[in-house]
């Protein structure tokens, strides 16, 4: 009995692992395909998805455009939510408790509200730049990704070293970069991670504030297989896949996915 | 009836030579609370002050104060004629030891030690040459590359110790730097410490609320109660002639007997107390009610001259053995009264019940106003 029991364990494990890997697994095996539609199994291998992604522009412009915004948000985040961090963590500020589930409340929200509260809020406030507003959108959408990791961090921090490093003749802000960032840079690393792929991948904020000309890959992505459903969005698929293997390979060696993991 | 701490020792005191660190009026406050209440120190070049109190009592905020991680609301502070009452923290160049003591986790020993060297800017040749100066004054040579987590407690306090002095501070301040410590370990660290810290000549405040540690370290002692020095004085004066009831009661066990003032002559007043007549010295009104604190040490067995002693009989409560020494407490009248006596050798038939005499001398007796029901 015990026996089947442990097996029945097993093969319930592989049928999710399976479930959970095979549409990236369907997602890679396509963009080798050399038919003209999405069609599994593909009927034979080629690089062509790969190589007519040197004239997708706009796909192109699009994947330029969510690094950039993903980059940059996930950085203001970084900066300012480690900043709120310390205040809620240090208690400068009444309510702080409060305050922290403010910072991670978006989270919380359906991303459909936010984006027309951002489009809402952009018109009243007169913002016409695309591009501000979604790195704006963005910082909202990543801080609660940063806050969390960071509060964790600095729940862990013991800020008599800030102290100590002011002592021993460093300014508040020397003390704070070469003592507190180092030691909670797994936190800074996987929050920064996880906010980079929220952003990234945003499709209910972003696309409310996006225009013609400026649009962000999720949502290019969906306009190419609503028009014209070839392989090319599996061969960008697939290239994220790598990107992200090999953002995860960069963590590991920069500060271990265990540790990472452990915020 | 405690009065404000003054600037200068009292003139029975030794150190006359002028201050080195002056503390002057200081006051804290904390939202309504007042944590430190125009409070005046002032500590002599290569002197070792502790500051001892119990929690709450102000004495960490003082050092923080004189750290320069708090601003004070009032008052000013003083190191070596300079007034730092208005210089940032990291531009005082006063160490601090840590209660945790703070060691960076991510660099190893030597980098930990380092860090001010770097900070201030000191050549890598010297900065070398430093560190394993400072690491052999901790006689932690061999651990210089070590991660620091991996060190044991009296090991870090080493280190902190080696980090706060190796860019030779001003003034060193410790914050209860041994209360990490297993006891056995922390009366070893104790002796060394002071002998690294002597042998320096550099001048440091102690944080502690462990009034044995105070009494083992420090040139002078500061008891510290609600923002307010109560007595500053040499570990012998403040142990055998405290000049308050709390000093009496914080640092050292005490016998403490209430009585009301009979008569007086000369410097030595009567008492009359549930323990019959009690002489002591000091100056008080006829009719006052006081308080006799006498040391346990002090107290022997059997009468004594009459002159001389003060002889009361008591019935012994219970009998607590230490071993080279006992202490017996007796029955006593009044509430909030003790009478605890310490012997090195017990007559035979002492056990809760007997009934024994009692003598100390009369100047070892000690006389304060009783405090007031509202000060209890």
């Amino acid at each position: 009995m015990a026996l089947f029991g442990s097996l029945f364990c097993r093969l319930i494990l592989g049928l999710v692992i399976a479930f959970l890997f095979m549409p990236i697994l369907i997602v890679l095996t396509v963009s080798f395909s050399s038919s003209a539609v999405f069609a599994f199994p593909p009927p034979g291998f080629s690089l062509r998805w790969y190589a007519s992604l040197g004239n997708a522009d706009s796909m192109l412009q699009a994947v330029w455009l969510s690094t950039q915004i993903a980059a940059l948000s996930t950085a203001i985040s970084l900066v300012l939510g480690t900043l709120c961090a310390i205040a809620i963590t240090r208690g400068m500020i009444p309510g702080a408790k409060a305050v922290a589930t403010f910072m991670a409340s978006p989270l919380m929200l359906p991303g459909l509200v936010l984006g027309i509260a951002f489009l809402q809020a952009a018109r009243d406030f007169g913002l016409r730049d695309t591009y501000t507003t979604l790195l704006i959108a963005h910082v909202v959408i990543t801080m609660p990704f940063i806050m969390r990791t960071v509060l964790a961090s600095l729940s862990l921090f013991d800020f008599a070293m800030v102290d100590a490093a002011r002592m021993l003749g460093r300014s508040y802000p020397a003390a704070l970069w070469t003592v507190l960032v180092p030691n909670i840079l797994p936190g800074f690393v996987s929050g920064g991670l996880f906010a980079f792929i929220a952003s990234f991948d945003n499709y209910p904020v972003s696309i409310f504030l996006v225009d013609v000309r400026t649009k962000t890959l999720p949502i290019q992505l969906l306009n190419q297989v609503e028009m014209s459903p070839d392989p090319t969005v599996a061969a960008i698929s697939a290239l994220l896949i790598l990107g992200t293997i090999v953002a995860l390979i960069v963590c590991d060696r920069l500060v271990g996915l265990k540790r990472m993991a452990s915020i | 009836m405690s009065q404000h701490a003054t600037a200068t020792p009292p003139a029975t005191e030794t150190h006359q030579e002028p201050s080195y660190l002056a503390v002057s009026n200081v006051t804290k406050r904390f939202g309504a609370a007042t944590v430190l209440d125009t409070l005046s120190l002032s500590v002599g070049r290569a002197e070792f002050v502790s500051l001892l109190g119990p929690s709450g009592c102000g004495k960490t905020t003082l050092l923080r104060l004189i750290a320069g991680l708090l601003a004070p609301d009032q008052g000013a502070i003083e190191v070596g004629g300079r007034d730092l009452t208005r210089v940032a923290a990291h531009k005082r160049n006063i160490g601090v030891v840590f209660q945790n003591y703070a060691l960076f986790p991510h660099l190893t020993v030597a980098e930990n030690i380092a860090y001010g060297l770097r900070a201030k800017g000191v050549p890598k040749a010297e900065q070398a040459r430093k560190v394993e100066n400072a690491l052999g004054l901790v006689r932690m040579e061999a651990f210089a590359d070590r991660a620091v987590t991996a060190l044991s407690g009296g090991q870090q306090q080493r280190i902190a110790v080696a980090r706060a002095v190796v860019v030779e501070p001003s003034l060193l301040l410790l914050d209860e730097p041994f209360s990490a410590l297993d006891r056995k370990l922390r009366e070893t660290m104790q002796i060394e410490l002071r002998h690294i810290l002597r042998n320096l000549g550099i001048t440091s405040i102690f944080v502690t609320h462990d009034q044995d540690e105070a009494l083992v370290m420090s040139d002078r002692i500061a008891v510290m109660n609600e923002g307010r020095i109560e007595h500053l004085g040499t570990p012998s004066e403040v142990y055998a002639r405290p000049k308050s009831l709390y000093t009496m009661e914080f640092v050292g066990q005490s016998s403490r007997i209430t009585g009301v003032v009979k008569g007086s002559s000369e410097s030595l007043v009567e008492i009359d107390t549930p323990f019959g007549m009690i002489r002591a010295p000091g100056h008080f009104l006829t009719g006052s009610k006081v308080v006799v604190g006498v040391r346990p040490e002090a107290i022997a067995a059997g009468e004594g001259p009459a002159g001389e002693y003060n002889t009361v009989r008591g019935t012994v409560a219970e009998v607590i053995y230490f071993g080279s020494r006992t202490l017996l407490h007796f029955q006593t009248a009044q509430e909030g009264d003790r009478l605890h006596v310490e012997l090195n050798r017990l007559p035979d038939t002492v056990e809760p019940g007997s009934a024994m005499t009692l003598r100390w001398r009369v100047d070892d007796s000690r006389v304060f106003p009783a405090p007031t029901e509202a000060a209890r």
